[in-house]
């Protein structure tokens, strides 16, 4: 019945609508944006009746009000929503919003990163590459401050900057940037096991185009070899990319030794610092870093927007992805989101300025974090090197326990298993892998991320529920019975079905 | 717990090189209460464990020139708060932190639905 009302309803509209679109076929892209509401209202018709006036009445408002119709009426919140407290997703109900330890994903934005971007939201709106009007000159001085707070915490000059979409794009640029750029004189690049996706798909990309790529591996705590790197280094190798803050285990590589090596050995050395800068002390000419990544959203400011950092003296060159405009030097054509790249330099100047006082908290949360964890439970193992890490990123495996249901029973705590870029699949982390962690605890392991905005009763909560949840857990699992009862689990002779 | 009655001692050794350690004083306290006016809960206790750090380390100072200038910055400060706590109520969540929620471990707060 609904069904049939929603869609008896929805006939006049859809051939308005296509007339309308047939009207519009002189601007291709009204027609098609067109088009395609229809075929997603005409879709949506046949599966949930419901929601069709509500959506069609939005997207296709003037083709609804040309027909003469009725307006549809306006979505009303159901009734009985007032009456539920909590929120419902992905069939979870939940009372409260649970506690955010997943800065590692992302971070919250700084009030004070909003405060400064909101007025380039709302008056001055300028494009900053804009050259004749005080709207473009106004965007223009916001953005080269920002250009300067970002050089500033990095300690390079604000000519070396290039903005972005965010590490992403930066690592992109990086590598295929330089490898192309260089292609004719060195066609090896090194990179490591435990790098981002994002470095390791580049440097894919780049072995079908036929470089040769060395992916190192590193020891079991997480930190790369360097007589191995020296070793690595041929005279046609043209970048070494390692990651400084490991986003899965936090581990910190020796960034300066190895600057040094690639320096001695005129190779460029590219690092992926999104995790790191603002939270680490990085200084691209005490570690002869010549190409850096930066990304907003890790450092307390907005998504969307990052940097490269390409090295001045001695000169990197790079070939651009981007063509366009030839806005940023022609590094990265596109128009400047005057906005982001505000909220970028006031977080990187908020970074530098709370360096000391958000370490200071986040060492003392992520020891008590830890020293919770491990003075309830036994059988937790800290993935990555104990002593060269990060502190805000506590990775944990729990022996005995399955990751998932670990998961699927802390719900109050947003955090992941790893990287959430991978945290769809079920595969356990590659960086755990290439750790030599064995399978069973790389499938336990949960990352905590702590920061600026965690607070002391967050951290005391989240011990209360991994502690119950990873007890709850292992009450239920008989591996665990035969380990309590003192049975070697590795020397069992499991019979094949 | 931090009170506000622990300043006292240290603006009064230092009043004479400040312009009021009055003014310092009711400083602090506003932000402790644009603090408290932020919606979020995380937000908020920041506001209030970084007031409390702030003016803790103001209490080293005694170069007239830089206890003038933390007092501006302070100033600044408590502007951007005060902006911001209002931004944060206009679009504050109905849902509140689950750290606001009077529950205890073990308490029924996430129900899965069955499939």
């Amino acid at each position: 019945m609904a069904l049939a009302s929603g869609r008896m309803r929805l006939q006049p509209l859809l051939r308005q609508g296509a007339r309308l679109a047939a009207s519009l076929q002189t601007s291709g892209r009204g027609a098609a944006a067109l088009e395609g509401d229809a075929f997603s209202a005409a879709s949506l018709a046949t599966e949930r009746p419901a929601a069709v006036t509500a959506t069609w009445g939005r997207s296709l408002g003037t083709a609804a009000a040309l027909a003469d119709e009725e307006p549809p009426p306006a979505a009303q919140p159901p009734a009985e929503d007032e009456e539920e407290v909590g929120i419902n997703l992905k069939g979870v109900h939940m009372l409260g919003r649970p506690l955010y330890l997943d800065m590692q994903a992302t971070t919250p934005v700084d009030p004070r990163v909003l405060d400064a971007m909101l007025p380039y939201y709302l008056d001055q709106y300028g494009n900053p590459h804009s050259r004749t009007h005080m709207y473009g000159w106004e965007s223009e001085s916001a953005v080269e401050k920002a250009r300067q707070q970002v050089a500033d915490l990095i300690g390079a000059s604000p000519k070396e900057i290039v903005f972005t979409s965010g590490a992403t794009e930066s690592n992109n640029i990086a590598t295929k940037g330089v490898a192309h750029f260089y292609k004719g004189k060195k066609r090896h690049i090194i990179t490591t096991q435990t790098d981002h996706k994002c470095v390791l798909d580049s440097c894919r990309y780049l072995q079908q185009e036929g470089f040769d790529v060395t992916y190192l591996p590193v020891k079991q705590d997480g930190l790369i070899d360097l007589e191995l790197l020296k070793n690595t280094i041929t005279p046609e190798t043209v970048l070494v990319s390692v990651m400084a803050v490991n986003n899965e285990i936090g581990v910190v590589q020796p960034l300066a030794e190895i600057g040094q090596i690639c320096r001695e050995r005129k190779v460029f050395f590219h690092t992926d610092a999104a995790q790191a800068a603002g939270k680490i002390p990085v200084d691209v000419d005490a570690m002869k870093i010549d190409l850096m990544s930066l990304s907003g959203h890790k450092l307390y400011g907005p998504k969307g927007v990052g940097a490269l950092y390409i090295r001045r003296r001695p000169r990197v060159r790079i070939e651009a992805q981007m063509s366009g405009g030839g806005q940023e030097r022609g590094l990265r054509s596109g128009t400047i989101p005057t906005p982001l790249v505000v909220g970028f330099g006031a977080a990187c100047s908020i970074a530098q300025e709370e360096m000391a006082r958000d370490r200071a908290h986040v060492d003392r949360l992520s020891q008590r974090l830890l020293d919770g964890i491990r003075s309830k439970l036994e059988g937790v193992v800290l993935n990555g090197s104990e002593e060269h890490r990060y502190p805000g990123n506590v990775n944990l495996s729990f022996a005995y326990v399955e990751g998932e249901s670990l998961l699927m029973g802390l719900k109050e705590v947003a955090v992941s298993s790893g990287s959430a870029c991978t945290s769809a699949s079920l595969e356990p982390s590659y960086v755990l892998r290439a750790l030599g962690v064995e399978e069973d605890m790389a499938h336990t392991s949960i990352r905590f991320g702590v920061g600026r905005f965690t607070t002391e009763e967050e951290i005391d909560r989240a011990v209360e529920l991994t502690v119950a949840q990873v007890n709850k857990l292992r009450e239920l699992s008989p591996l665990w019975e035969m380990v309590q009862e003192g049975i070697d689990i590795k020397s069992i002779q499991w019979a094949q079905h | 717990m931090f009170s506000d009655s622990n300043l006292s001692p240290f603006f009064s050794e230092t009043a004479k090189a400040m312009s009021s350690s009055r003014e310092v004083l009711s400083l602090y306290r506003d932000f402790l209460r644009v603090g408290r006016k932020f919606s979020n809960y995380n937000v908020r206790e920041f506001v209030k464990r970084r007031a409390r750090e702030g003016f803790r380390e103001g209490q080293a100072l005694t170069d007239p020139a830089t206890i003038s200038a933390a007092v501006k910055q302070a100033k600044d400060q408590l502007a951007v708060a005060k902006r911001q706590s209002v931004v944060y109520s206009l679009f504050a969540q109905p849902v509140k932190s689950i750290m606001e929620l009077k529950t205890a471990v073990g308490d029924q707060s996430v129900t899965v639905a069955k499939a």
